[in-house]
């Protein structure tokens, strides 16, 4: 078992290897790559319909059958059912009351795996989103808990539960760096209520995605699984799977993407760095620096500058809220963000994204530029809900400092600008 | 300058190696693939599907797929609106065109059974899925969104089984009804016009016919699923009996027939002895709320298995409470003298307790 599944996971992913590792001074070697799949596609039907391959296939097929049943077996004893009563239908950001486009939730199970012995347990806030007034466990044996929400992590859109209970089957992590592009993934959920789980079975899509937080897989993550493990063949687990598609930080957001061949899962290390704040009851919130952005207008000293140094160009602060941490420290419109603890910021969805994954209350080094001086400031970034309006010298009518929708006056904002960082 | 050089002169060289030896490997690649790949499989599967075209009514779609079953032109597919309505068109695989007549239809089953005048059809024999289990690779074949034009075949997708259960779904804000066991496939399968299709195994059986889009009512997304063979094979098997449409609304479910203790079909069939609990749960005007013991009568059932007033129902026989509603519908099916396992929730501790269903006094 263990060979076959070590086979195909090598086989799959050494397919896409060239593919995925090629950089451009290496484009070349697409080529024949390209060249083979000409060959392929002009290949007679003959080929594909020689004696034994039928055999061949059946094989394949057979043994990979057995391997993901396998492979949610030695699962099974870490996953746990969910099942929460009361709470409210959670609202989209902004509005007062559910909406068509807004994703209504069910109330059937959910997913969330064993994390400690003595009874922590990961799920994705997803399933909490209602504020439920009572959250019950159902182990793998049957047995039925009591649990507790100890603290969510709205990064990382994972939830930590805790049940009184010992010597509970844990989850056998597989090591980060050990992940592969083309690795085959199983991702596993109890939402549709039965004693096994339902799997969906893909492939790793991507490593290190949402600024290293997840591994991304095409197997199908939904409600039916988010709070579930993506394992690998041999039931390890390779992430935590939650919606974390798309913009936006509402407690649904990414659930429109269910089913899409885009799913997300964060891996271990990731959720192992917080798991202490979590248990001791601290929500993670994304950290704000409570500043409007605007890409740094195109002139020919700005135009030299970034031919000497590339990709360092730095985001100018078109507007401030006050309060917020850009107001404490200082920092003026016109100042223009030149690195982030030190990494050079080519654009504002550069900015955005090495700021995604650090928590309010975290600090941050911002390099700044002021007219001829640089120098650097430290922030301490603050929830999103304690920033004060943007004194914006464009004239808008009160410009809440975290639209999703940049207001009309802010030209300069792209519109893929989710958030005033 | 120099290691630049060097650099050039040797990626030259190894991009000549590459080529060589990846041609070789995409070779290899090529023959492996081809192994791989589900074509084989699906033989002449495709020629056996149909693609079906009717009226659209309100948000049912105006088209769907269906599967030969007979060489006289005998067509299974899922039961829809656009089929009990006249005038639905059917193109075969070769493009030949022709009217339906709707011979039977099961509601239970949610199949109907199309009839064309043709004769040499090539056609396929349902099997039973029994054997297919988590994992198993299963193929769906289908006319998706009318993709496929007149001579052209239907599309295929690919995926495995998932679990095997009973469906709690919806369909556009009803109730859907379906009664037996599904196939929970890991495959999108959920899209207009695919229901009818058929689910193939690895072998090529015809093991399945894909279901119409529904919601779960346990996540509100959609359910990709089949009605497995052996319910076609049951289908079509009723045929003997009676003929005419409409003749499987007598048609009983083995599993309704053997009467579990909660079965419906029993519990409607004994009206006569009202099930008594003696629990009074606490109701906010008409809101839906959590099962919450508001009075327990002395003497009743539930007082003597042990359950108290503030008591919150989570579970009755292992099946989740959610509401008020939901614990009215569980105990309208049991029959007196039949004993539930109640799962309650007391202040912070999770107790299982045995209640012994007696008849309304």
């Amino acid at each position: 078992m263990m060979i076959i599944s070590v086979r195909h996971r090598l086989a799959v992913s050494r397919l896409l290897a060239p593919a995925t590792k090629c950089s451009g001074k290496h484009a070349f070697m697409l080529v024949p790559v390209a060249l083979s799949l000409i060959l392929f596609a002009s290949c007679p039907a003959w080929v594909f319909a020689s004696p034994g391959a039928n055999d061949d296939i059946h094989k394949f097929e057979a043994a990979r059958a057995r391997v993901v049943r396998s492979a949610v077996d030695a699962a099974l004893p870490c996953i746990v059912t969910i099942e929460t009563v009361g709470g409210a239908q959670p609202l989209l950001e902004g509005a007062s009351r559910p909406t068509e486009a807004s994703f209504r939730m069910a109330d059937g199970p959910t997913t969330g795996i064993i994390l400690t012995s003595d009874g922590l347990i990961l799920s994705s806030t997803f399933n909490f989103a209602r504020d439920p007034s009572i959250i019950t466990v159902r182990l793998s044996d049957g047995r039925r808990l009591v649990a507790t929400l100890l603290a969510r992590d709205h990064i990382r859109r994972v939830a930590l539960l805790r049940v009184e209970a010992e010597e509970l089957p844990t989850a056998n992590w597989a090591e980060a760096d050990e992940v592969m592009v083309g690795q085959y993934a199983i991702a596993c959920g109890m939402g549709l209520g039965e004693a096994r789980p339902f799997a969906s079975l893909g492939i790793v899509s991507a490593v290190n995605r949402r600024n290293g937080l997840a591994v991304q897989t095409d197997a199908k993550t939904s409600p039916v699984n988010y709070g579930g493990p993506l394992i690998d063949l041999e039931g390890r687990v390779l992430g935590l799977l939650v919606p974390m598609a798309g913009a936006g930080g509402g407690a649904l957001a990414g659930v429109h993407w269910y089913d899409s061949g885009i799913g997300f899962a964060v891996t271990g290390d990731r959720i192992a760095a917080v798991v202490e704040r979590l248990r001791r009851g601290e929500n993670i919130e994304p950290g704000k620096i409570g500043v409007l952005l605007a890409e740094q207008e195109p002139g020919v000293l700005n135009e030299l500058f970034e031919d000497l140094f590339p990709r360092s160009r730095g985001v100018r602060i078109a507007a401030i809220a006050d309060p917020s941490p850009a107001k404490r420290a200082d920092l003026q419109t016109d100042d223009v963000v030149t690195a982030l603890d030190g990494h050079p910021i080519g654009d504002i969805a550069d900015l955005q994204r090495k700021l995604s994954d650090r928590a309010a209350g975290e600090t941050v080094t911002l390099s700044i530029k002021r007219r001829w001086r640089s120098f650097e400031v430290s922030v301490v970034l603050a929830r999103s809900s304690d920033l004060g309006p943007i004194d914006a010298p464009p004239v808008q009518p009160e410009p809440a400092p975290d639209d999703n929708v940049p207001p009309p006056g802010e030209a300069p904002v792209p519109a893929t600008q989710p958030d005033a960082d | 300058m120099q290691i630049e050089r060097l650099n050039q002169f040797f990626t030259a060289r190894l991009a000549r190696a590459w080529i060589v030896a990846a041609t070789a490997a995409g070779m290899f690649v090529c023959s492996t693939m081809g192994r791989d790949s589900v074509a084989p499989i699906i033989g002449n599967a495709a020629d056996c599907v149909v693609k079906l075209y009717g009226k659209a009514a309100g948000r049912e779609h105006g088209y769907g797929t269906g599967v030969i079953i007979s060489p006289d032109g005998r067509i299974i597919t899922t039961l829809s609106l656009m089929v009990s309505l006249r005038g639905v068109k059917v193109v075969l695989a070769d493009g030949r065109r022709y009217e339906a007549r709707l011979e039977r239809t099961d509601e239970v089953r949610q199949l109907a059974l199309l009839k064309i005048e043709a004769t040499d059809l090539p056609y396929m024999t349902p099997h039973s899925a029994a054997h297919l289990e988590q994992g198993d690779s299963v193929i769906a074949l289908g006319n998706w969104f009318k993709i496929a034009d007149g001579h052209e075949a239907v599309s295929v997708c690919k995926g495995i089984v998932s679990l095997r259960m009973p469906l709690a779904a919806r369909r556009l804000a009803q109730d859907f009804d379906y009664q037996g066991d599904a196939l929970i496939l890991d495959a999108i399968t959920a899209n207009p016009g695919a229901a009818g299709g058929p689910l193939l195994d690895v072998e090529g059986h015809f093991v399945g016919l894909v279901g119409k889009v529904i919601e779960s009512v346990h996540t509100n997304t959609r359910l990709n699923y089949a009605v497995p063979g052996e319910e076609v094979i049951a289908f079509l098997k009723s045929e003997n009996a009676d003929s005419a449409r409409g003749a499987s609304d007598g048609l009983r479910r083995p599993e309704a027939q053997s009467g579990g203790e909660t079965s419906s079909a029993s519990a409607a069939s004994d009206r006569t002895k009202r099930p008594y609990i003696g629990v009074r749960l606490a109701r906010l005007g008409y809101r839906h709320v959590s099962a919450y013991v508001e009075r327990v009568r002395p003497g009743s059932p539930a007082a003597k298995a042990g359950i108290l007033p503030d008591d919150l129902i989570l579970a009755i026989d292992g099946r989740r409470i959610a509401d008020a509603d939901a614990y009215e519908e569980v105990v309208a099916r049991f029959l007196p003298g039949q004993s539930a396992a109640f799962t309650l929730k007391r202040g912070p501790d999770i107790l299982v307790v045995t209640v012994i269903v007696e008849a309304e006094p």
